[in-house]
């Protein structure tokens, strides 16, 4: 059989292992919607424009089963948590009670997903409505197969200080993953959220999550999401956000997981005066695909837009930036700022990086740059006529090539954390800094 | 301290050849100041003294204590006591002052078998040190060099010298670009860090810095070469009259 065949008739038992009885109609719509969408598009090839630089053959060609419950032997690995979070845990997209931790919380609901779509009336207002799905069978699978994931609301003026952390594990392997994560920040409320996939030792699944969040207006978010996936797993991801007037969102895409880790990240701007923030960084080693595709619409006038991607590719990995920003014809005013930037940290590192800025507004200030480059000889040598050991010195100057975007992260235990982590992935001890 | 014997070297790149056979003796405590025009060699020496690698050393011996030091990585050089400044200190964004100093001091300390320095004495100890040289606080928590002025990134070479206490200081035009105050709290805090151990290479092209910074001897380089030593006052005959006076003198 062919990979596309050998493929097909393993989703379909995917596809199938969905147990849909009780299930409210308008999410069996959205499920047979998603079925449809996947079934039509199956696997991208490298023909397809938003997939040039990224093969799926290898997905393609394993017998994928459907996701089951796994073992959460992992648990007590504090490099996983803050301590000073609310903290939910989902094993292979489920929910788990007792690994999750969520003090009660003035305004702030945080449950299983499935619980939510039979409790929650509001869920069916949001859920499905946020991710565009028609363009990516991998988003319309999961909304074909998920079976539970996280449903976070935050009530008008709830002011959330502790971090929000949302944990997903996936364990065993051979399975497609699909959590599901839904996020609404009603107006005027304030809450840090950090979502974060790792794998409990060396999984070799497919998760394809699919994350929703609506901004009201006037609420303010900080959203942190850590692909940190096992080397042999596959990552594909849509993340979608939409804001209303006068909010803000802030999001940094951590990526360091996976054979082939893509997302692709989308953020409306459905309002006057938003601000939001859309930035990455990236390190991917050894033969990694590491693929991220953004997307910033400006739909009115008066918003400001930031994006800063800080990528480093060593070895034989190979990372893509994608970032699309259009800016419509009501969208006067706007300011949007696009910089990505690549440390090849080897001579076998690719970087293909695509800016595309689409503008069909007259008044507005729209700035874009890519650079290229490696650890410069004369910054080493300056750092080695102080005593600082060569390999110090590169830990040093890849850690201040990150720096510009983690140094952004507010909460400080979060950020020291995905900076320890960050060390660790590049195989450096930089101690205390 | 350092002696340098019949020392030739050139561009690693391309083979050109820069220093013919240098010969330069410097005793503890001794401030020699290497003089010349442009291209005559005198930035590479210094650039040699600290290991960079873009020259290669052809012949020839840069003994410091007893030590061939053209054996030695740069961070090993700089362990054993030697110290750049540089003509064109680098930025560094992202990493403090403090951090980079910490990381500097502590990895010669640990090259030296001494314990690490932890963070609450390395602030002390630099705290002072801002303090003796006349510095502001705010040195500390800027990233190295980031958006500095001229004068200041030469001010904080100065500062970096003081807290990592080298044996041997090489000054590669430090004056270059200066004004006459940057240029006299840099001297300043050179003559500060003067002692008995410690001795000052200073390169230089402009005999103005030397007010500041008298020296022991002065030392002519053209063309590769040093083809004329003397004390002070060599300083001033050469502003008086010009490298154009050497080349017709020496006949290089």
């Amino acid at each position: 059989m062919s990979k596309a065949l050998i493929y097909e008739s393993q989703i379909g038992s995917v596809l199938a292992a969905v147990n849909r009885d009780q299930e409210p109609s308008w999410l069996v719509e959205l499920r047979d919607r998603g079925a449809e969408i996947h079934s039509a598009l199956g696997v991208p090839t490298m023909r397809n424009e938003e997939w040039k630089y990224t093969s799926l053959r290898s997905v393609a060609g394993v017998n994928w089963n459907p996701g089951e419950p796994g073992p959460a032997v992992f648990g007590e690995d504090p490099t996983y948590y803050a301590e000073t979070t609310i903290r939910v845990v989902l094993v292979n997209g489920r929910f788990d009670r007792n690994l999750s931790d969520v003090p009660a919380t003035s305004g702030l609901t945080l449950m299983s997903l499935r619980d939510a779509i039979y409790e929650k009336p509001e869920v069916a207002e949001y859920l499905g409505k946020i991710a565009a799905i028609d363009d990516h069978t991998f988003a319309a699978l999961n909304s074909a197969v998920f079976v539970d994931g996280v449903y976070l609301h935050l009530r008008p003026g709830a002011a959330v200080a502790p971090v929000i952390e949302i944990v997903h594990v996936t364990s065993g392997e051979g399975m497609v993953i699909a959590p599901r994560i839904l996020i609404v920040a009603e107006e005027n409320s304030t809450a840090k959220i950090v979502e974060q996939y790792c794998s409990d030792g060396s999984s070799t699944n497919l998760t394809i999550p699919v994350t929703e969040v609506f901004v009201a207006k006037h609420a303010n978010l900080e959203h942190v999401r850590l692909q940190d996936e096992s080397l042999d797993s596959y990552h594909i991801a849509l993340w979608e956000t939409k804001q209303a007037g006068e909010s803000e969102y802030r999001s940094y895409n951590l990526a360091f997981g996976g054979s082939i880790g893509r997302l692709d990240q989308n953020i409306d701007l459905n309002g006057e005066h938003i601000t939001t923030r859309l930035d990455g960084v990236v390190v991917a080693r050894g033969e990694q695909v590491i693929d991220n595709h953004t997307k910033l619409d400006h739909a009115l006038r008066n918003c400001n837009s930031f994006e800063i991607y800080k990528q480093i590719i060593d070895d034989k990995a190979t990372v893509v930036f994608n970032g699309k920003i259009f800016v419509h014809q009501d969208a006067q005013k706007t300011d949007a700022k696009q910089t990505n930037q690549a440390l090849l940290l080897s001579r076998d590192a690719t970087i293909n990086s695509k800016p595309q800025l689409e503008i069909f507004a007259d008044d507005v200030k729209c700035t874009h740059g890519a650079t290229v480059g490696q650890i410069e000889e004369t910054f080493r040598f300056y750092m080695r006529s102080r005593g600082i050991p060569k390999a110090t010195a590169d830990a040093i100057l890849v850690y201040a090539f990150a720096a510009e975007v983690l140094e952004l992260i507010s909460d400080d235990v979060v950020r020291e954390r995905l900076e320890r982590r960050l060390y660790s992935k590049l195989g450096i001890d930089l101690g205390e800094m | 301290m350092l002696e340098i014997k019949n020392l030739h070297a050139q561009v690693a790149e391309d083979g050109k050849e820069i220093l013919r056979g240098i010969n330069l003796t410097v005793k503890p405590g001794e401030v020699h100041a290497i003089m010349g025009p442009n291209g005559s060699g005198k930035s590479t020496l210094a650039n040699i003294l600290a290991g960079r690698e873009d020259y290669e050393v052809t012949g020839g011996e840069i003994v410091y204590r007893g030590e061939d030091l053209t054996e030695l990585e740069p961070e090993e050089r700089a362990h054993k006591g030697v110290f750049l400044a540089f003509q064109y200190p680098v930025e560094i964004p992202g990493v403090s002052n403090t951090y980079f100093l910490r990381a500097a001091l502590n990895a010669k300390r640990a090259a030296n078998g001494e314990s690490e320095m932890g963070s609450m004495d390395f602030m002390k100890y630099i705290r002072e040190k801002v303090k003796q040289l006349g510095l502001k606080d705010e040195l500390l928590t800027r990233s190295v060099n980031e958006g500095f002025s001229g004068g200041e990134k030469k001010r904080n070479e100065i500062f970096q010298m003081a807290v990592l206490e080298p044996s041997l200081c090489v000054l590669d035009e430090t004056d270059s670009g200066l004004d006459i105050d940057a240029l006299q709290t840099v001297a300043a805090g050179v003559n500060a860090l003067r002692s008995p151990e410690r001795s000052f290479v200073v390169v230089t092209h402009y005999q103005r810095l030397l007010n500041f910074i008298v020296p022991d001897y002065v030392h002519i380089l053209m063309n590769g070469k040093i083809v004329k030593s003397g004390d002070k006052s060599l300083a001033l005959e050469l502003e008086e009259k010009g490298y154009g006076w050497l080349e017709e003198t020496v006949g290089v």
